[in-house]
């Protein structure tokens, strides 16, 4: 079975723990140039998603040996019929928008908020806010502050990143994953979790088990 | 890896092997170009143009037709492409029915607007074929804004999809004037492809892809099991492939062979070829357990598929027969549920 139990065999290697990671945001902020950077250390000027692509990673952190499958959205509102089945199961979501074009941080708050809201099945899904291309600081149209704002009003955590020069993209990911390990809901539901990764689906999710109460 | 330029001019990054694939596919193609010649001299100027088998009941234009049909399914020159593709596809009875001046007022009138469409098309323009020298200028790049901008305004509704990009840049790479392209983008969209593909919702577009699952369990039994045994869902794979009508995803000569097919038999033949792409892989994929495996697999398998006559053998020859009435009677199926899907959508988002 795959992507399933923990502690299974993935290539050759055992992990702890699978999550499930999702990138949402407007076309052309750099979902797919962070997940790249991220998974294979490189940088491309890279064409629009269509659809829905998706990447896994292994990493070790605090010890635990983690498998993450990171799904990358296309960013165009009509997509979005076809990407909000993604949200499902996903222990967390990085909202990323481009710092030097100020409509797709509004469209945050406008659109991809209420789409989490509406989609993701984890109460506690970890969300984090990116502030992506601050290597073009020149044109900066978003100040920091204001992300940092966004954040405390929607209880994201926030770095700001740059895919192209490297920075920020590793912590962005494993800030995410440190809190995702630190909310006991979401690791009993990753350990849990037996189907449904792969699939999209719009039937609700299967009753969690007892080591998802409210907490 | 070496960079080398493809028959059309995109640079693509291949081994030594894939290099010499690419060198034979150029020959075989000049030698269809001169069966092609071959053919005009004794058959007549542009026979082509005068042989669909509805039009005339003559014996002549019947058998004409069917070896149109066989002679299309082997490549159409790309020289002849511009004329075959415009006539075969209706494009060029589409523009007969309006202003010559059409296209020119169209792009005149539409200058200067700045709409949802027009925004997002500038932010793709400089993403749609990086590889190619002449879609990657300043010149070629205001072109296919010119035409697909043109489209946004042509039919509102629509107004522009990602995935439209790559069609209208191959569709100019080939038809070498942007008029033609508009042309071919229309009918494709207005008459060979299902309505409302690329609309608002993607309501076609979700058809295609439900239909398409129906044909991998009928066709492709196995796969479709061990995809749904491992909780895979194919459209990760086939949505960017029925969006982009193959342009993101096979080499460029490959994805205008498949054209080819499209234009003279209709949006069947999508199905075809993505039965084909992973039908070539089957074995290969039955015993893996790895999504991510899978999907690399399949998708370097597509982007090194320069020899476009490997997978239209497996295509035509072990894909079974598939006619339009039955991909329009799957169409029908799965309306209602495609409707109450996204019906149910409007409303939560409301």
């Amino acid at each position: 079975m795959a992507l399933s139990s923990s502690s299974s065999s993935v290539s050759g290697n055992e992990f702890d723990h699978l999550f499930k990671i999702l990138l949402i945001g407007d076309s052309g902020v750099g979902k797919s140039s962070l997940l790249l950077r991220f998974t294979a250390d490189t940088f491309d000027d890279l064409s629009p998603t269509i659809g829905v692509d998706f990447k896994l990673k292994l990493m070790t952190l605090e010890g635990k040996r983690l498998k993450l499958t990171i799904w990358d959205t296309a960013g165009q509102e009509r997509f979005r019929t076809l990407t909000s089945s993604y949200y499902r199961g996903a222990q967390g979501v990085i909202l990323v928008y481009d710092v030097t074009r100020r409509d797709t941080f509004t469209n945050l708050q406008d659109v991809w908020l209420k789409e989490v809201e509406l989609y993701s099945t984890n109460q506690d899904c970890v969300k984090l806010l990116v502030g992506n291309k601050v290597d073009r600081d020149s044109e900066r149209a978003v100040s920091q502050h204001e992300g940092i704002a966004f954040a405390r009003k929607y209880g994201c955590l926030f770095l700001e990143s740059s895919a192209k020069t490297r920075i920020n993209v590793q912590q962005c990911f494993e800030e995410l994953v440190r809190k995702i390990l630190e909310t006991p809901s979401l690791v009993a539901e990753a350990k849990s979790v037996k189907k449904n990764i792969l699939r999209p689906g719009n039937e609700p999710p299967p009753p969690e088990n007892a080591g998802s109460c409210a907490c | 890896m070496i960079q080398i330029r493809d028959l059309h001019c995109f640079t693509v990054d291949v081994c030594a092997e894939d290099a010499a694939v690419v060198e034979r596919v150029k020959d075989r193609v000049r030698e269809r170009g001169r069966q092609w010649w071959e053919l005009e001299a004794s058959k007549g100027a542009a026979w082509y143009l005068h042989c669909q088998a509805q039009q005339s009941l003559s014996f002549i234009a019947a058998f004409n037709a069917i070896q149109l049909r066989m002679l299309i399914r082997k490549g159409i020159p790309p020289q002849l492409r511009p004329r075959i593709w415009l006539f075969l596809s209706g494009a060029a009875k589409k523009r007969s029915t309006v202003p010559h001046s059409y296209y020119k007022d169209l792009v005149d009138a539409v200058r200067d607007k700045t709409t949802a469409a027009t925004r997002q098309i500038d932010h793709d323009l400089d993403r749609t074929f990086p590889t190619h020298p002449w879609l990657s200028s300043p010149a070629g790049q205001q072109t296919l804004r010119r035409v697909l901008v043109a489209y946004s305004f042509r039919d509102s509704r629509v107004g522009y999809c990602q995935g439209m990009n790559f069609v209208a840049g191959l569709l100019l790479v080939v038809m070498k004037t942007e008029e033609d392209a508009f042309w071919m983008l229309a009918v494709l969209l207005e008459n060979v492809l299902l309505s409302d593909t690329y609309s608002d919702n993607l309501y076609g577009c979700h058809i295609e892809q439900r239909v398409f699952k129906e044909l991998l369990r009928k066709k492709c039994t196995r796969l479709a099991l061990h995809f749904e045994a491992m909780d895979f869902d194919v459209s990760l794979l086939t949505t960017e492939w029925f969006l982009c009508l193959f342009a993101k995803t096979l080499p460029s000569e490959t994805t205008m062979r498949i054209w080819d097919v499209l234009f003279n038999e209709g949006a069947k033949v999508l199905f075809r070829f993505a039965l084909g792409i992973l039908k070539m892989k089957e074995e290969e994929l039955l015993p893996m357990k790895h999504a991510d495996e899978l999907v690399k697999v399949v998708q370097d398998f597509a982007r090194r598929s320069f020899d476009p006559d490997v997978l239209f053998k497996v295509a035509f020859d072990k894909v079974g027969s598939m006619t339009m009435q039955t991909i329009d009677k799957h169409r029908r199926k799965q309306q209602p549920a495609v409707m109450a899907e996204l019906a149910g959508r409007s409303q939560r988002i409301m």
